[in-house]
């Protein structure tokens, strides 16, 4: 029914899209898998109509089209639920379903009750009770998800419907009752193209899966096929390759944590609490915290860089053999911790700068004298850090953001760098980097390490973890549930993450 | 921002060059072109002001064929009328910068006018002293904005609209409500014969002192914004506050910061008005901050932070200067002038609006 062809596209420099196929059949369920900045969302913005200049064709029904909007799109069928919702939080479900078309009375005064029955007639379709009058704001996550569903069914039954990470923040059960909506609306024909990066949900809702790498068509395979299998498609064959040779860590310890908690003094439900932590990092180790979304990951890194809300710590937290004071990002860069944020163009790049500018940001008291930055000690530091963080920019001056994610984590994690850490944390180092530059970082800071840094990493690829990491621990709900070697059963990792269980119903391979 | 190429540089591009190998386009081409214009569009106000002083010199009426619009006389008389608000669109760079604004700094200039002509008549301070105390009073008025925003966390906007009418309350106060007339001498109710000097003109009577003072401060303000460790804080604070947090960077601190320098150029700017008109008026400086507001946003600054330059913002206030300097020159009446303004503003931010969506794509 849908037909994409060659489809290509590059921002800037950055080619996200190199001759992508995808054909789309009327009533299936086809999953788009692909890592990080394999060109997923921009290929779904490409079929949604929100990027209207790309190379190649598509073709709906046999004739070819060009969306020239997500609205346009809407008009012949093709409907998409962002990840990040489009909904007014502020108004009711009824208001969002049909905002911007509400039935008019008079052609000026809306029609409410007319609204709140069609309203109620969309919502039923996709179930789970949800009152037209409620206000979005007020609904949970997975609700607020149905009704995008909604929202793109009140317009009049889509021929495809696109889903980017739909399950990403939601709860298993949550989950359970997206596909079962997904489910139905198959059931009616309607084509649903369901992104993701969970491989263990495919067999559960997907027909085909189509894996996506550096912007290219990997292959379409049923969904049927073995989870292995669509890892080595995912990664491509040198897997191994990416990841730099283990080190050998000393008996030193930087990082010691003895039954540590910390709570906030107003705690929130978003906001998952350390509970009980043992961890000791040594010199030279790269340790990896694996855990599900929300399982405290974050939480554990901010706690101990500063950057968490206010609270109390119970439990000792040592840091070179002394107490660390959990205080604020400058204790601890004094303490020699460094951090690397997991979002980067939130709260690491300072998007209006050079590259220069944003490399040297924490240093800036080393690159000055009485307070007047030196350009001398700044042209220093770049010779130092350009070359050995392997940056590829068209200049020290060209601005931060016409580099390339993985040259702009780069920048991020030499700013830290600069001011020589013992400790690093990293959040999420490699999201939306592209495989060559994550194996320069897996290098990097293998390199580091070697050198005596501890490494502490949270990340949300186990694969990479697993081939990166000197140990691995498990945290789950806060706690740290287990500390183990790197090459441990991937499902047994995870089921100690708790991924698989208290979930019956998801069938696991033998 | 060096212009020169440095070492660095010929490596970064060595490292382009290498980019090759791994089968991605370079991606040289499109940031060249776009540095070029982005450089068009950081000194538009530049532009902008030689345009305007050629427009000058085209429509200046002449007599006995000299060009009145570049007499000494009348250029200096551009940069006198633009001293004052001028002074106080430094100051508020910074904080603009830093992803505030400062809506009080006229109030804050008529409350000093009047500070320090109470001071010098019915107190007897000496000039030097009176022009101490109010700068240092300008400076903590604004750090106690930058406090209440940071603390109670309002929004600047709200907390100096609320200054605003602090300081012209205070200003109404201190001088009765009433227009306060600086005579100078050594008699009591007097201010002191030096304060006069500010509103005098040096080197043969061309160069007004508060020219001077305008052209200094925007020096000093230059040079700390783009050579100190301070300026570099205050565009990362403005660019995005949470990557400076975790950079270690004390972003309350920097912000604070530069409202005191704002309230500190809105204070100088009220002791020139005392100076230069030999009277202190509560109500003086109404609706400077929108024309100081104005030079930032025509020298290229953003308003929601992070980029700007004090060399744009002399310049926009410059421009704007000439521009109304020009119309007079002709005869053109004052409502034209409003307007002419209008127009060049929004010729300015639309320039900047069409610089970044290129550099969003």
């Amino acid at each position: 029914m849908l037909e994409m062809q060659g489809i290509g596209k590059a921002f800037g420099g950055v080619r996200a899209l190199r001759g992508v196929d995808l054909t789309i059949n009327p009533g299936e369920v086809h999953a788009l898998i692909g890592e990080n900045g394999a060109g997923k969302s921009t290929l779904m913005n490409i079929m949604s109509g929100a990027i209207t200049d790309y190379e190649g064709k598509i073709r709906l029904a046999g004739l070819e089209i060009r969306f020239s909007s997500p609205q346009a799109a809407l008009r012949v069928g093709v409907a998409t639920v962002f990840q990040e919702l489009d909904l007014v939080p502020g108004l009711s479900v009824a208001h969002n379903l049909f905002l911007g078309q509400e039935p008019r009375r008079s052609r000026i005064f809306v029609d409410n009750s007319t609204m709140y029955r069609r309203a109620e007639d969309v919502l039923r379709r996709v179930g789970g009770g949800i009152s037209p009058r409620t206000l979005v704001g007020n609904l949970r996550l997975g609700q607020q998800q149905a009704v995008a569903i909604a929202k793109a069914l009140a317009v009049g039954e889509p021929r495809i419907l696109i889903l980017d990470e739909p399950t990403a923040a939601l709860s298993t059960h949550e989950v359970e009752r997206l596909f079962d909506i997904i489910g139905l609306l198959r059931s009616r024909g309607v084509a649903i193209v369901f992104i993701s990066h969970r491989l263990e949900e495919i067999p559960q809702i997907a027909d085909r899966v189509t894996v996506l790498r550096d912007g290219r068509t990997v292959a379409t395979v049923p969904a049927s096929t073995p989870q292995e299998h669509l890892v080595s498609l995912l990664i491509g064959e040198s897997l191994g390759a990416l990841f730099p040779p283990a080190g050998t860590a000393t008996s030193k310890d930087r990082l010691r944590m003895e039954n540590f908690s910390y709570e906030p003094l107003r705690p929130s439900p978003e906001w998952q609490e350390p509970h009980g932590i043992n961890l000791t990092v040594r010199a030279g180790e790269i340790v990896g915290l694996v855990g599900l979304l929300g399982a405290g990951r974050t939480e554990l890194l901010q706690v101990l860089y500063g950057t968490a809300p206010p609270g109390r710590q119970s439990g000792s937290v040592k840091v070179d053999g002394r107490p660390l004071r959990i205080g604020s990002p400058v204790e601890a860069l004094r303490r020699g911790i460094g951090f690397v944020p997991d979002d980067r163009r939130g709260s690491g790049l300072v998007t209006t700068r050079s590259v220069t500018e944003n490399l040297i940001l924490a240093d800036l008291k080393r690159l000055s004298t009485l307070g007047v930055v030196r350009t001398g000690r700044v042209r220093e530091a770049l010779r130092w850090g350009l070359p050995r963080l392997k940056i590829k920019a068209a200049g020290a001056d060209a601005p931060i953001l016409s580099l390339s994610g993985g040259n702009q984590q780069k920048v991020l994690i030499g700013r830290i760098l600069l001011r020589e850490p013992d400790l690093l944390l990293l959040d999420e180092p490699t999201r939306g980097v592209d495989i060559g530059a994550k194996a320069e970082i897996y290098r990097l800071v293998r390199s580091l390490a070697a050198n005596g840094l501890a490494v502490l990493v949270a990340s949300s690829e186990l694969p990479e973890l697993a081939g990166w990491c000197d140990r691995l621990v498990v945290l789950r709900q806060g706690r740290l549930v287990a500390d183990l070697p790197p090459d441990t059963d991937p499902a047994r990792v995870l089921a100690l993450a708790g991924a698989l269980a208290d979930d019956t119903n998801t069938p696991q391979e033998p | 921002m060096s212009t020169q190429p440095t070492e660095a540089d010929v490596d970064a591009d060595h490292e382009v060059l290498t980019a090759f190998d791994d089968g991605k386009p370079p991606a040289t081409a499109g940031v060249r072109k776009w540095l070029r214009f982005r450089f068009l569009i950081r000194f538009q106000s530049l532009l902008g002001l030689v345009l305007v002083l050629f427009g000058g010199i085209v429509f200046s009426p002449r007599r006995n064929g000299e060009i009145l619009f570049l007499s000494a006389d009348n250029l200096a008389n551009i940069v006198r009328s633009v001293s004052e608000t001028g002074i106080i669109a430094v100051g508020m760079t910074f904080v603009i910068i830093a992803g505030g604004i400062d809506l009080s700094v006229g109030a804050v200039l008529g409350l000093s006018g009047v500070l320090v002509a109470r001071l010098m008549i019915d107190w007897d301070y000496g000039t030097v002293l009176a022009i101490v105390i109010v700068l240092i009073a300008g400076l903590l008025f604004g750090v106690f904005q930058g406090l209440v925003s940071n603390y109670l966390r309002i929004q600047a906007f709200i907390v100096t609209l609320a200054g605003l009418q602090l300081a012209r309350g205070l200003a109404r106060i201190i001088s009765g409500d009433q227009f306060i007339n600086i005579s100078f001498g050594s008699k009591p109710k007097q201010a002191p014969t030096s304060f006069s000097l500010l509103g005098d003109r040096l080197f043969g009577g061309v160069l007004p002192v508060s020219a001077l003072v305008f052209l200094g401060v925007g020096i000093i303000g230059s040079v700390v914004l783009n050579t100190t460790r301070f300026g570099r804080h205050v565009f990362a604070v403005g660019g995005n506050e949470r990557a400076a947090r975790l950079s270690g960077i004390n972003v309350r601190y920097v912000k604070i910061a530069t409202f005191a320098i704002c309230g500190l150029t809105a204070a100088l700017s009220g002791i020139l008005d005392a100076g230069q008109l030999a009277f202190a008026n509560p109500d003086s400086g109404t609706g400077y901050e929108l024309t100081a507001i104005a030079a930032v946003v025509i020298g290229g600054t953003s308003l929601f932070g992070g980029e700007g330059t004090v060399v744009g913002t002399l310049a926009g206030a410059l421009l704007l200067g000439s521009l109304n300097n020009i119309l007079q020159l002709n005869n053109i009446n004052a409502n034209l002038q409003l307007i002419v303004t209008a127009t060049i503003i929004v010729l300015a931010a639309a320039l900047q609006h069409l610089a970044s969506r290129r550099s969003n794509t």
